[in-house]
């Protein structure tokens, strides 16, 4: 069966201060109708980049250099995916952001940005595309929807507010629901309501998602599969569980090393040495191997890229089987 | 206060430097007539039933903190928690003089300090905030930052101030060299350790962090702290650590103070609160906390979002999410009081007697066993 979503070798460029770098450097991955893929990463690795260059909804100075979409067989064309309201394929995706007060149009009611969609996409009329505003609004959990059709984003709680947003995205009918750090802003009580939201219409409406976060800790509870970004290309991909019970990267054994885990206070967290690197002045070869203990002169010189290292399971590392090594040996301690 | 104060911090060794402690040298200690006679404990830092409101429009009034009391004792590292609106940065804001609260007083060594503040006063608790960026002047270099802070209150002489700047660099781990550089050079690790090198240039008493490692990267928020514990061991600092993140304040402070909507629903040591939550607002948000290895989803156990502060529910201000409000909760407002284990754990809930239920899927969430990662040093 062809997966819902492909995306092949995605390079998106971006400029600062005059100077190109890659933002996206080859990023692959595929979702499977009714599948879930968490990436995850530190500021500035690309991940928001990526989700904006699968919508085609690159910040200015950004320009998408190479790469491919395809959803559902049918491969979306580069230059047109973010012209006209014609194009179905694009419109199976929708994506939600982290913020969304500056998300919301602040000057129209709620109702009217939700209905918005069905009235020029599914081509609905007046009062159909208010019937499945409120429907929506109901859906997403908000009380009293008739009432709330009416208001603006500005009377809203952080949490309501990204409850309209997901009844947005989801007024167009998506197959496939791209999520940029939806629960970031969010009270923890809040974020656990929005991730149950988002579960129980990934269940009821076989919606596919890609879920983007800095979090690892959430990212167990939304997908079974998860993808580690460092300065614009992945590191490791595989299932969630595996990954994060066995990582086969230093960078995401970095990473789950240096998480606070509520429930066991006394661990100490370990910081990765150094910092992530200026994009400008990438180090050469893995692009990690200054921060890494692993780290040999052929990681300086070989351009690593993801290699299976398990079940379903790849890393970019040429020392991975080192640290699953170390990983055991620490465990036996 | 007397003038003694620079004596004491110019006298002998720099305070600053190594394993010495700040306190020792500190200009404040027994220098304060009062010290001993108007606190019966042995709290550094007092907040006493403190209120603070804000007049808002149609003429309604926002209670942001009300009657908040806790203490500090020397040396202790406090977490304060809650989530966004129950009034934590308000208490913050209270303490270093900020706000001046309607009612209650704050106090350091058991002398009230007032809306009018004295430099030795400002001087003795320093802040620092969650953005390192946006409270750094963006076109100061870290030199300049520090050396007008050690002249402004005369920490040291003149012709001392770039080698307390070269310790202080040292001290919070940055080379000397980073004091030539503006904040836009530095990573937002860098610029909080900047940040943290100029709440401590003035030889605080007591830090107020408000969510210090909030804005940074996992992979520096565990150097972030690393340090802060260090600063507290070495330098015997008082810290109150202000975050919405329980996993971080539960590996960083001893005690903590819960709060909801402007109040105190839970107090106590880390172990009783965190281990043996009272209050059900405490217990929920031990539940929504994220957890690396849980696979299965956290069922919402708190409905809705909080009220709006201007409109505060009657009785208990929880009870119209709590899953375990009864009638009384409506009516009767319960007041901050022991739960009866002993220890110095405090909830404000008419069922504090009782070990609060697990709310989630009625079973404990299932965990993987935990990987070894801890013991991954780096190079």
């Amino acid at each position: 069966m062809t997966p819902l979503l492909e995306v092949e070798d995605l390079v998106v460029e971006m400029r600062r201060h005059g100077a190109a770098f890659r933002a996206v450097d080859g990023v692959s991955f595929s979702l499977e109708r009714g599948g879930a893929l968490a990436i995850v990463g530190e500021s500035g690795c690309g991940k928001s980049i990526t989700l904006r260059a699968i919508m085609d909804l690159l910040p200015s100075g950004g320009r998408l250099v190479s790469g491919r979409v395809v959803v559902d067989g049918v491969e979306l064309e580069a230059d047109n995916r973010g012209r006209g309201r014609g194009h179905h394929q694009r419109e199976r995706m929708s994506i939600i952001f982290q913020d969304a007060l500056s998300a919301l149009n602040p000057v129209a009611t709620v109702g009217n940005q939700i209905a918005e969609a069905p009235r020029h996409v599914l081509a609905l009329g007046r009062n159909a595309s208010r019937e499945r505003a409120i429907e929506l609004l109901r859906l997403v959990g908000i009380p009293d929807p008739e009432r709330r059709y009416h208001a603006y984003p500005h009377e809203l709680s952080g949490g309501t507010r990204q409850r309209v947003m997901i009844a947005i995205a989801l007024s167009s009918e998506p197959a496939i629901l791209l999520c940029d750090e939806p629960t970031t802003a969010l009270d923890v009580t809040i974020q656990t309501q929005i991730l149950a939201l988002l579960c129980e219409l990934r269940e009821a409406r076989g919606l596919s998602l890609v879920f983007v976060t800095h979090d690892l800790s959430v990212v167990s509870q939304v997908a079974e599969q998860l993808a580690v970004m460092y300065t614009g290309r992945l590191v490791e991909t595989g299932p969630t569980e595996i990954v994060l019970g066995a990582p086969r990267h230093p960078y995401t054994a970095g990473l789950l090393g240096a998480a606070l885990d509520v429930d066991t206070p006394e661990r100490e967290p370990i910081a990765i040495p150094g910092s992530i690197p200026d994009p400008l002045r990438l180090p050469s070869g893995c692009t990690f191997h200054p921060r890494c203990r692993f780290a040999t002169p052929d990681c300086v010189t070989t351009d690593v890229r993801l290699e299976p290292v398990g079940p379903d399971q790849e890393a970019a590392c040429l020392h991975s089987d080192a640290l699953a090594a170390a990983l055991a040996d620490a465990g036996r301690d | 206060m007397p003038a003694v104060t620079e004596a004491a911090s110019l006298s002998g060794a720099s305070p600053l430097s190594g394993a010495s402690p700040l306190s020792g040298a500190s200009p404040l200690s027994g220098a304060s007539p009062l010290s001993g006679a108007a606190s019966a404990s042995d709290a550094l830092l007092e907040v006493d039933n403190v209120s603070v409101s804000f007049h808002v429009e149609h003429g309604r009034v926002l209670r942001a903190v009300d009657t908040v009391s806790f203490q500090v004792a020397k040396g202790e590292v406090l977490g304060l928690v809650g989530e966004s609106g129950c009034g934590k940065t308000t208490v913050a804001k209270c303490i270093v003089g900020q706000i001046t609260p309607n009612a209650g007083a704050v106090r350091l060594e058991g002398r009230e300090l007032g809306p009018k503040r004295t430099a030795e006063d400002r001087r003795a608790i320093q802040m620092m905030f969650q953005d390192p960026y946006s409270s750094l002047n963006p076109r100061m270099s870290v030199r300049q930052v520090l050396s007008e802070l050690l002249g402004v209150h005369r920490i040291v002489p003149r012709a001392g101030i770039e080698d307390r700047c070269r310790e202080l660099m040292a001290l919070v781990g940055l080379p000397p060299d980073a004091l030539g550089g503006l904040p836009s050079q530095f990573s937002g690790g860098q610029r909080q350790r900047i940040a943290i090198a100029r709440a401590l240039a003035v030889e605080p008493r007591v830090i107020i962090a408000d969510e210090p490692v909030s804005a940074l990267d996992v992979s520096v928020q565990a150097t972030i702290l690393r340090l802060f514990e260090d600063l507290g061991s070495r330098l015997g600092l008082t810290i109150v650590f202000i975050s919405h993140n329980l996993a971080v304040v539960r590996h960083l402070s001893r005690r903590v103070v819960v709060m909801y909507l402007g109040r105190i629903v839970e107090e106590g040591g880390r172990e009783s609160v965190f281990d043996d939550p009272r209050h059900p607002y405490t217990r929920a948000l031990l539940e929504a906390a994220p957890r690396l290895h849980q696979t299965e989803l956290v069922r919402p156990v708190v409905r809705g979002e909080p009220p709006s502060p201007i409109d505060i529910p009657a009785g208990c201000s929880f009870h119209p999410r709590c899953p375990r409000a009864e009638e009384v909760c409506s009516q009767v407002r319960p007041l901050l009081e022991s739960v009866g284990t002993g220890d110095e754990h405090l909830a404000a809930c008419h069922f504090r007697g009782e070990a609060s239920p697990r709310f989630s899927n009625g079973a404990p969430p299932t965990y993987r066993d935990e990987a070894p990662f801890g013991a991954l040093e780096g190079p």
